[in-house]
């Protein structure tokens, strides 16, 4: 099997949980549809790099353009990991606003439910 | 019976650690708008302050929200809003907590605000520059600038904390930094929703209580204001 095809047979379910995530957020109300957006292009960037990977790598060694070695089985799980990563950090970076936010406006909410007692 | 509404004002004071200025405030304020017609509040949002701030507020008259967290005077002043939008004020104003601002300036500010239908007026202690230092008028000035480029507003003060909220700004005027960098941002918010924005002169009082205190803004800490304000515009790209 190519290398290409296990590279994206890897990253492919990463790819659409990232995209699914997206769309998921943006009909919860989580996310605006500016950062979905821009969530769904960035993934679709990475997916075209990875479905060019082989042309790409083909058109820039004919020109003379790199000199480096076709794509390895450890490359292939390097770029795996570094695709994860993105995916487990844009999570944890959406979470961990909308958290805030909720934080936010639960201490706001509470000091004034609570003065209305104090003050009464 | 007549039959004029009288238009209730929220006077906000966010307060940290103010407990030996906070007194002077309250009764300024009191006796600037007791001589007024205005159905007024004074609201101190008290940010968790590790002094008897609250206590001392509460003894003076006022009605005192307590910050189980410090949050910082974005947070503080997000509440006093809130509370203001929740009991029904028509205009609602924020004064500091230090002393820095004169309460007839807050009281012309309101008075302004009415009578131009203005949804966020902010009192400038830039337009005439009396009792700041050239290091005060630097700092601010340099900050305003910033703000003016990053945020595509027209201010001359971007950080002073007198300002004066309609109905409609304390609907729907919201931000997300909690520190000082709050008060540009807060600009940023009401020109992207199209409130209008205006200034009016106000005059600063530096005591030696208020320039000591180690939370008071210096000019260092306006480089902290800048770095934030980067990063706000920044990843508002990414963002909402």
């Amino acid at each position: 099997m190519s290398r290409y095809l296990i590279l994206l047979i890897l990253n492919a379910p990463f790819i659409v949980a990232a995209l699914l995530n997206a769309l998921i957020d943006y009909k919860m109300h989580k996310i605006t549809q500016k950062k979905f957006w821009l969530q769904t292009a960035v993934w679709l960037f990475i997916s075209a790099g990875l479905l060019l990977a082989q042309p790409i790598y083909k058109f820039l060694f004919s020109n003379n353009l790199t000199q480096t070695e076709p794509l390895s089985l450890f490359d292939v799980i390097q770029i795996t990991g570094i695709v994860f990563l993105l995916f487990v950090t844009n999570r944890a970076r959406t979470k961990t606003e909308f958290l805030e936010r909720r934080l936010q406006d639960l201490h706001q909410e509470l000091s004034i439910k609570l003065s209305e007692t104090q003050n009464s | 019976m007549g039959s004029t509404k009288k238009t209730k004002v929220a006077l906000i004071v966010p307060a940290y650690n103010e407990s030996q200025a906070i007194g002077h405030v309250i009764s300024g304020l009191q006796q600037s708008f007791n001589k007024t017609l205005y159905d007024f509040q004074i609201v101190v949002v008290d940010d968790g302050s590790k002094d008897d701030t609250a206590q001392k507020a509460r003894s003076c008259g006022a009605y005192v929200i307590q910050h189980i967290l410090n949050t910082g005077s974005g947070g503080a002043t997000a509440t006093g809003l809130s509370y203001a939008h929740q009991h029904g004020f028509d205009i609602a104003v924020t004064s500091d907590a230090d002393g820095q601002h004169a309460p007839g300036d807050v009281l012309k500010g309101v008075e302004l605000a009415i009578q131009n239908s203005t949804d966020l007026l902010i009192g400038s202690r830039l337009i005439d520059k009396t009792g700041m230092s050239r290091v005060k008028v630097l700092g601010n000035k340099g900050l305003s600038t910033i703000t003016n480029i990053l945020f595509g507003v027209q201010v001359t003060d971007s950080q002073s904390g007198l300002r004066v909220f309609s109905r409609r700004a304390l609907a729907e005027l919201r931000w997300k930094t909690s520190g000082y960098e709050f008060c540009s941002e807060m600009l940023w918010r009401a020109s992207q929703l199209g409130l209008s924005i205006s200034e009016f002169p106000i005059q600063a009082i530096y005591t030696d209580y208020s320039t000591s205190r180690p939370h008071h803004q210096n000019n260092w800490n306006g480089f902290n204001i800048v770095k934030s304000l980067l990063k706000r515009r920044i990843m508002e790209l990414f963002n909402e």
